[in-house]
């Protein structure tokens, strides 16, 4: 049933009213750009295999507790960059002779504690072998793919995650690949399979890989528990220009067991997007991650279509309500559709809300896309939504944006950037605050566990301020061939401190810690706290 | 008549309390443009205006601004407004459909524009892509009607990529099948794009030392990269090389002679035939009874689609005149560099 009668809008457009206007404007960061004293120098550039990739990983490597810097080179050598700012000064960085560091062909990196001895590992994806290097400290690196058996393969790799599965001492490794390289004039099917590396059940090492077919052109991958079952499953976002058939995919991954793709019988609905990164945060506070995938044009914010009883992976989309769809450039003229890459969670404003980055940028040349395509800075509002403030922050960059890393690199508590460009030089902006009188306060935390998986990796953050509770989950993989594994950041707003817990991955729930805002704080397994002071 | 409609606009409620009156009979159409800021769809929309227009229908429409899930909340939109008929030029065919569903279930038919929403109850307007194919193919084969061919298809992800590959084939099938065309070359192009394409030429020709007669290319762009790739070798001119879309390059190239024929699609055909058929379906028309309705089942999931698949036009050295009297290109652009002895379309 409906009116046969119609409104006279002749000719005219009809308007959308924002459904978020009014709300409260949060305060803008101001983010300096200091790329040409921070002593990097560095450009991701390459032929066709490196139009993708530019990832960079961002942790410490030399026990100063100050995350540095290796990024991806393409046809150009990697970059490993020391960090030696002073605490809440100006980025400084050395470049650090490592063979990690000479290889070429690089498409990104993850850095991940896979041996259980402290020093945080290498994961280098590239086109071709894939190499993992062990850390030794002091950021130096030596090769393991012999020592650890694992198959580097021979694919155009563009993803990585890990987990560790059951109570295994080392942790499951999928490898994310693209276009079958070595049959790239294939015109269907031309996709690559992924690869899942699991420990042997003796000793040191890793079986041979096995394939997670089909692949459907993978660009980036992640294990999180999405329905909080205690097992994290695999999220794998495809880029739907090389695959007929394809689609988004979550693989069900069970210890011991064949992953198994979740289908429409689960409630798994067909999504087919240009998928190029994946971010993963609660956003609507339901202690559920809201998944964030990179595309061409429409970028995707999902939400579990209902967390009643045992959740279904049936997603429904909210970025147009929320604000986030991005799918062209804030600024300038061109009104053709934009491309994203790296994504990224983070309260850039210290206000107790999740705001969002974005890595933009033209694939090369294509003519479909914007040419200059800025990246984005959408900060949150108390309502849910988000307002892009890139060009007032400072980050509306428009070189050809890859990978990225929110992060503080020097250790006063505001999130600093770090932007990979494609042929052009990767990026540092220094996050100055909005002020002093509008700054809001933070937390710095770190998860610390006895024999594997010393990072806590799986576990889940849970932070209370007055009567909210915001729960964060610690991942390793996703972004856009990018990973950072540092302090975990947590803005507090006017609130002069926090309570936190832990629940671990197995499932042990720790016990409440109040802690004030401004720490730096490792939280034990064992229920210790230990305080850090940079400077 | 437009006061009229100014005077409602500002007085809805008012509207609203004499529905059932006269002005119930005044159909209006809602289109939801994609992108309506992309200078082409200018075109479209006043030949669907016009169309309307000459029936006394309203016309109302929303702009996605590129963003799937915005065109997904303009239709709804458009469906609260209470409008009789739909058009709508996708941004993700798939993506839409849910809200193209709550149109179709609450009775508004729904025209997809231009690009296929795969859906039984959608009505499909278009242009014949695989007419596209057998035009390129026949002005290429009547210039050589036997010999070397290479074939320049378009994106592999792309199902008109094999529409038109296919079109290709309705008209060559039977010589490559009798030997006298040989098949020396044939590549999918990345994303259409023209440098690759060149690419694919410079190897094509490479690998057959020069011996190419006639170049199949699906789109201007990959024709422009082919015609580059001959150019190298002094072969431009001398091979036929085909193409479509009407590209104020390509035109250039067929008045100079590089290349043989430009498909073109007149948008303001398209658009008068939406429009057309939006009233006729507005007013209560079955899908199978639209003038000039045929069965399209050709897409990807196969569905059968009722559908108006336009026949475009193949420009060449002997109508150029076509594109300069419609005012697509000005008889400067088109004629370039063209000296004495050109085609008509330039004296």
């Amino acid at each position: 049933m409906r009116s046969v009668l119609t409104f006279g809008l002749a000719t005219t457009l009809v308007s959308i009213t924002a459904p978020w206007a009014g709300a409260a404007e949060p305060q803008i960061p101001v983010f300096v750009e200091e790329t040409a004293s921070t002593g990097i120098a560095h450009v991701y550039d390459g032929p066709f295999e490196h139009f993708v990739g530019g990832g960079v990983a961002v942790f410490d490597c030399d026990g100063d507790r100050r995350p540095d810097i290796y990024a991806a080179g393409g046809s150009n050598p990697a970059g490993l960059y020391r960090n030696v700012s002073d605490h809440g000064g100006a980025l400084r960085f050395v470049a650090v002779d490592a063979p990690a560091a000479a290889l070429t062909g690089v498409t990104g990196a993850y850095p991940i504690d896979i041996d259980a001895d402290g020093h945080r590992d290498l994961v280098v994806l590239r086109v071709g072998e894939n190499v993992v290097f062990r850390g030794l400290g002091a950021c130096r690196f030596e090769r393991a793919n012999e020592a650890w058996s694992i198959d580097g393969g021979d694919a155009w790799t563009t993803g990585f995650t890990a987990t560790w599965e059951g109570d295994n001492p080392l942790p499951t490794l999928v490898f994310a690949n693209y276009i079958d390289h070595h049959h790239p004039e294939a015109p269907a099917g031309g996709c690559a399979d992924n690869v899942m590396l699991r420990p042997r059940a003796e000793g040191i090492g890793y079986d041979a890989p096995s394939a997670l077919s089909p692949g459907w052109c993978a660009l980036s991958a992640l294990f999180s528990d999405w329905n909080r079952s205690g097992e994290p499953d695999l999220r794998i976002s495809n880029d739907r220009q090389y695959y007929r058939d394809g689609e988004e995919q979550l693989w069900r991954a069970q210890p011991g067991e064949t992953p198994s793709l979740y289908g429409r019988e689960d409630g798994w609905q067909q999504l087919r997007i240009f998928g190029m990164g994946i971010a993963s945060r609660d956003i609507t506070g339901d202690g559920y991650p809201e998944v964030f995938m990179t595309s061409m044009a429409d970028n995707k914010l999902r939400t579990l279509d209902s967390v009643d009883d045992t959740p279904r992976p049936t997603y429904r989309d909210i970025a147009f309500a929320r604000g986030v769809t991005a799918q062209r450039p804030h600024t300038g003229d061109d009104v053709r559709v934009s491309t994203a890459w790296h994504a990224d969670f983070g309260d850039v404003n210290n206000d107790g809300l999740p705001d969002l980055f974005i890595a933009k940028g033209n694939v090369d040349a294509m003519k479909e896309a914007a040419e200059r395509d800025p990246n984005n800075l959408l900060l949150g509002r108390t309502d849910g939504t988000f307002v892009e403030r890139a060009v007032e922050a400072g980050v509306a960059s428009g070189k050809r944006g890859r990978g990225g890393s929110l992060v503080d690199l020097n250790a006063d508590g505001r999130l600093d950037l770090v932007v990979v460009n494609r042929r052009a030089p990767l990026q540092v902006w220094r996050n100055t605050g909005a002020g002093s009188d509008a700054d809001g306060g933070w937390l710095a935390l770190a998860l610390e566990q006895e024999g594997a998986n010393g990072d806590g990796i799986g576990a889940w953050l849970e932070v209370r301020v007055g009567d909210t509770i915001h729960h964060r989950e610690v991942t390793c993989g996703g972004g856009h061939a990018s990973g950072t594994a540092s302090w975990i950041h947590v803005g507090l707003g006017e609130a002069e401190g926090a309570s936190v817990r832990i629940t671990w991955p197995g499932g042990e729930t720790g016990a409440w810690v109040d802690l004030p805002a401004g720490a730096f704080a490792t939280l034990n397994r064992d229920g210790g706290v230990d305080t850090w002071s940079p400077g | 008549m437009k006061l009229w409609k100014a005077t409602l606009a500002g007085v809805g409620a008012m509207a609203l309390a004499m529905s059932g009156t006269a002005m119930a009979q005044a159909l209006t159409v809602g289109v939801s443009w994609n992108n309506f800021q992309e200078e082409r769809w200018k075109t479209d929309e006043a030949a669907i205006v016009g169309a309307l227009d000459a029936a006394g229908a309203e016309y109302v429409s929303t702009d996605a601004q590129s963003s799937a899930e915005k065109q997904l909340s303009d239709i709804e939109n458009l469906i609260a407004q209470g409008v009789d008929a739909l058009i709508v030029l996708a941004q993700d065919s798939e993506a839409i459909q849910p809200a193209v569903q709550r149109a179709l279930d609450e009775g508004i038919p729904v025209i997809g524009y231009d690009r296929l929403i795969e859906m039984p109850g959608v009505f499909y307007i278009t242009f014949d892509n695989r007419e596209v194919g057998r035009m390129q193919a026949r002005a290429v084969f009547e210039a050589v009607p036997e010999g070397n061919y290479v074939f320049i298809k378009g994106n592999s992800a792309d199902p008109n990529a094999d529409f038109v590959h296919a079109g290709q084939l309705d008209v060559l099938q039977e010589a490559i099948d009798a030997g006298n065309i040989m098949n020396v070359g044939e590549s999918y192009t990345d994303n259409w794009n023209p440098s690759v394409a060149q690419t694919n030429m410079e190897q094509f020709l490479t690998a057959n030392d020069n011996n190419v007669d006639a170049v199949v290319s699906s789109n201007d762009g990959m024709a422009g990269g082919v015609v580059a790739a001959l150019t190298a070798q002094g072969l431009a001119g001398s091979v036929p090389v085909s193409g479509q879309d009407g590209d104020f390059a390509a035109l250039n190239r067929v008045a100079l002679g590089t290349q043989t024929v430009s498909v073109w699609k007149d948008a303001r055909a398209l658009g008068k035939a939406a429009g057309e058929a939006a009233i006729e379906l507005a007013g209560g028309k079955a899908l199978n009874q639209v003038m000039g309705a045929v069965m399209f089942s050709n897409g990807p999931k196969g569905v059968d689609m009722n559908s108006i698949l336009l026949a475009p036009v193949p420009v060449t050295a002997d109508n150029l005149n076509l594109v300069v009297d419609a005012g697509w290109i000005s008889k400067e652009e088109l004629c370039q560099g063209v000296g004495a002895g050109g085609p008509a379309a330039c004296n």
